[in-house]
């Protein structure tokens, strides 16, 4: 096997969703992704006390869990950690205790990388700041991830994903067509920018190690990382004075829109780019009903509503499996909306082997999502989908970190090590 | 126009990139190791270039293929050569470039190279290393290759899409371009994996398919498919984050001047904005504080309170009354107040970036930031501007290896 990150070892100490999802990437590079967990912490955001009668008391669908049940070991066993677990390694670590702390330090002495998106200061208070660790270890890469940076008078602000795509300018445009932004619910795009941001600049920075020979700080404000996605708007404001608008579905460039099958809350995507997606599309869904008004774009503009009209009347006489093939087939861009289910059981992903079976004791055997591209001539790691809680803990210690039998029984005698989580 | 000159070494200097995209996700891609540093390459099509160059939005909204926003952001520190790849001589210095580089990037349509007779042997028969990154909606293979696609079709194909709106309405796609940034970022790492890989020697061919990407991706879909594959869970529209419970409530409320995103997750956040929501309102606090759960009839009168209090403040007055309780609730910014914020102006956030045609104006600055990173030396090329500069040097290093054959 040939990875991209063979031999780089990442130290793991992320939370919830953004920070996790990077270090997958790095696993899937080959990287040895340890998690350090508390045992005494929710690190997998699931309690060890969670029953099915606790989940069924909070009014909660408990769907998160395989057959909706958090089982022996709940926090082994949540969809909300599973999804960004593949490959990595889990070891028992309680930071705040000074043996938890010593090995810690330990394993960042003989580690290329360390990722964390906790709090600003959270790591200065366990005495694991940037600039020690850089003393005890020049040559890592260290990675922090507070939204909003690590200064600055709003730095310290409470939020999530949501939160701060507010404060960049990406929910004002967020919503229904020519509505205001509230109705739009939420997006969670912060989330879905920071990991292959993280991933690279992990490797721009190995890069730069090659030949400095140094490793070094890594900061990465995850709402500044999603505005640059916005940048077209930032020069429009400059360009015209304005600010963008709530566009909905549609687009400025095209004439598109979603609608309804007539299969039950089933959608699709259609949209018509140019004149000849338009010949095509008129000539299949309405040729008299369509002629003369959209010819042009500028006509397409001016008659979008009485076209699309058109449209919505067209998909909702048809199966949606049926409307997408016949669009597809004159080679207008159509699409399903899809459900979770259809995925599952999508025969183009099935033919691209997108989805894996894995198995794992403390779940069963599923089948999990994919990873994000594929490549010949080198290899990417899809292997164990999820440490159990402790599980490497033997791995991590004795043979990383070299504790001889006497110290590593003492620490799971004062459970400091255990290989399930307590609280 | 002055380019920026440095000394200083940036992470990617040596690194060379040839862009044959003509989109946002494979410009997106090359962004990133152009504004870190690489040596980036556009091959544009002659007398038109990229597709970026004739989206916009323009000064006036007058086309014009040097001042479209779109191509001017995506571009920065690139160079531009005009090559028409139907054209053997053109084809030719193609090569000659691809001999040198370390990565293409290109998202023409599935099997497009191939017929232009530049599929990935013969690149690999000129470079053995490169890293050739194929961006496409659907991928290289599998049934649905060749289906047409934009940017709304991937969404609805990849994205949270289904469970993204109100529920009696139809999905909702997210705004502007982000799903094409979303695969142009996940190509550029996708690229530099690749180019890692290669130094053991080999090359590589990287498919990346913009569904997959969108699926794999941290904005829930990923746990999404994990849920409905453990329990048969499917996320429903309109009901505000599907994995959470209890005495949460989240999402975007109407201020008096414009909107907050409300972000309740817990029982401790719930608490802390019963205390300030019921400060002067002993009835509500003592009816809603520590509930663990709020439904029916309850849950109606909390959403219409909280709606109405709301109403009574200003957004950033409300933002940092939250915050200073310690409350995760923030204010809907515009992108004028995004320019002007205090908070972005004084970290440095944006950079400033001339341009012959366009002027001088403010960009989105550093993504991350790093010992020898993120730095903007050169505004996005006319279109072709390096084309000779780049054929001499072609010439150059052709005629010094056949001095040294002979």
């Amino acid at each position: 096997m040939t990875y991209p990150l063979q031999d780089v070892r990442v130290v793991d100490l992320t939370v919830v969703w953004s920070g996790p999802g990077a270090t997958a990437l790095l696993g899937d590079l080959g990287a040895e992704v340890i998690r350090l967990e508390g045992n005494n912490r929710t690190s997998r955001q699931v309690s060890a006390k969670t029953t099915k009668e606790v989940i069924a008391s909070t009014g909660y669908h408990g769907g998160t869990y395989p057959d909706k049940d958090p089982g022996e070991r709940p926090y082994d066993r949540t969809a909300l950690f599973n999804w960004h677990s593949r490959n990595k390694l889990a070891a028992c670590a309680n930071l705040e205790t000074p043996e938890g702390f010593a090995a810690a330090l330990a394993l960042l002495e003989v580690s290329d990388v360390l990722v964390e998106n906790n709090s600003n200061g959270t790591l200065e208070k366990l005495g694991l700041g940037h600039e020690k660790l850089l003393e005890l270890n020049p040559r890592l890469v260290i990675v922090r991830m507070p939204p909003m940076g690590m200064a600055g008078p709003m730095s310290d602000y409470l939020g999530y994903g949501p939160n701060f795509n507010s404060l960049v300018g990406i929910a004002s445009m967020d919503g229904y067509e020519g509505e205001e932004p509230d109705s739009a619910g939420e997006n969670y795009h912060m989330d879905e920018a920071a990991p292959a941001g993280v991933a690279f600049a992990v490797m721009a920075a190995l890069w730069d190690r090659e030949r400095t020979g140094l490793g070094g700080l890594i900061e990465f404000p995850q709402a500044e990382a999603v505005m640059a996605e916005i940048g077209e708007f930032v020069l429009d404001y400059q360009m015209n004075g304005r600010n963008p608008e709530v566009l909905g579905n549609t687009d400025p460039h095209m004439l598109q829109d979603v609608f309804l099958s007539a299969d039950t809350d089933r959608w699709l995507a259609i949209s018509v780019r140019h004149d000849s997606d338009w010949v095509a599309a008129a000539a299949l869904i309405d040729p008299e009903g369509l002629a003369n008004i959209g010819d042009t774009a500028a006509l397409r503009a001016e008659n979008s509503a009485t076209i699309r009209a058109v449209f919505a009347g067209w998909c909702r006489g048809r199966s949606v499996k049926h409307a997408v093939q016949a669009l597809q087939e004159v080679g207008v861009p159509a699409g399903e909306v899809m459900s979770e289910s259809r995925l599952l059981e999508d025969p183009h992903l099935a033919a691209r082997g997108w989805f894996r079976e894995r198995s794992h004791p403390s779940v069963g055997t599923y089948r999990y999502p994919g990873q994000p591209w594929r490549a010949e001539g080198f290899d990417l790691a899809f292997g164990r989908p999820l440490p159990g809680f402790g599980e490497d803990n033997e791995y991590v210690y004795r043979e990383l970190l070299g504790y001889t039998d006497d110290q590593y029984a003492d620490l799971v005698r004062r459970r400091l090590i255990t290989d399930h989580q307590l609280a | 126009m002055s380019d920026k000159i440095t000394d200083q070494p940036q992470a990617l200097s040596d690194l060379r990139i040839l862009d044959l995209s003509r989109w946002v996700a494979g410009e997106y891609a090359t962004k990133l190791f152009a504004d870190f540093g690489a040596n980036v390459v556009k091959v544009e099509k002659p007398g038109e270039g990229s597709f970026t160059r004739h989206w916009g939005p323009f000064p006036e909204d007058v086309p014009n293929l040097e001042t479209s926003a779109l191509f001017l952001h995506l571009n920065t520190n690139k160079h531009s050569i005009e090559l028409d790849l139907k054209n053997s001589d053109d084809v030719e210095v193609l090569l000659d470039l691809v001999e040198t580089a370390d990565a293409v990037v290109e998202s023409f349509r599935p099997g497009h190279l191939e017929e232009l007779g530049l599929g990935p042997e013969v690149l690999h028969e000129r470079n053995p290393r490169l890293v050739i990154t194929r961006i496409s909606a659907f991928g290289q293979n599998g049934p649905y290759r060749d289906r047409e696609a934009t940017g709304l079709v991937m969404q609805a194909a990849g994205g949270p899409m289904n469970a993204t709106g109100a529920a009696d309405r139809s999905p909702l796609r997210k705004p502007g371009l982000l799903e094409h940034y979303t695969i142009g970022r996940t190509a550029g790492e996708a690229t530099i994996a690749g180019i890692f890989a290669a130094r053991s020697g080999a090359g590589s061919v990287i498919d990346v398919s913009g569904q997959e990407v969108l699926l794999s991706g941290a904005d829930r879909r990923a746990s999404y498919l994990l849920s409905a594959s453990y329990s048969g869970m499917i996320a429903p529209r309109g009901v505000r984050s599907p994995h959470r419970h209890g005495a949460t409530f989240t999402g975007p409320f109407r201020t008096s001047d414009g909107f907050v995103m409300i972000y309740v997750t817990n029982q401790v956040f719930w608490d802390r904005l019963i205390d300030i929501v019921g400060a002067g309102d002993p009835e509500f606090h003592q009816r809603f504080y520590g509930r663990q759960t709020v439904s029916g009839k309850d849950r109606d009168d909390f959403m219409a309170h909280i709606a109405d209090w709301c109403l009574e403040s200003s957004k950033i007055d409300l933002m940092e009354r939250c915050e200073a309780a310690r409350i995760p609730v923030t204010a809907f910014l515009e992108v004028s107040e995004l320019l002007q914020h205090e908070h972005f102006r004084g970290r440095g956030a944006f950079t400033e970036v001339e341009h012959p045609i366009a002027g001088t104006m403010t960009y989105t600055g550093a993504p991350w930031r790093m010992r020898n990173g993120h730095a903007v030396h050169r505004a996005a090329p006319l279109l072709g501007q390096h084309g000779k500069q780049l054929r001499q040097q072609v010439l150059t290093r052709k005629s010094t290896q056949r001095a040294g054959q002979s």
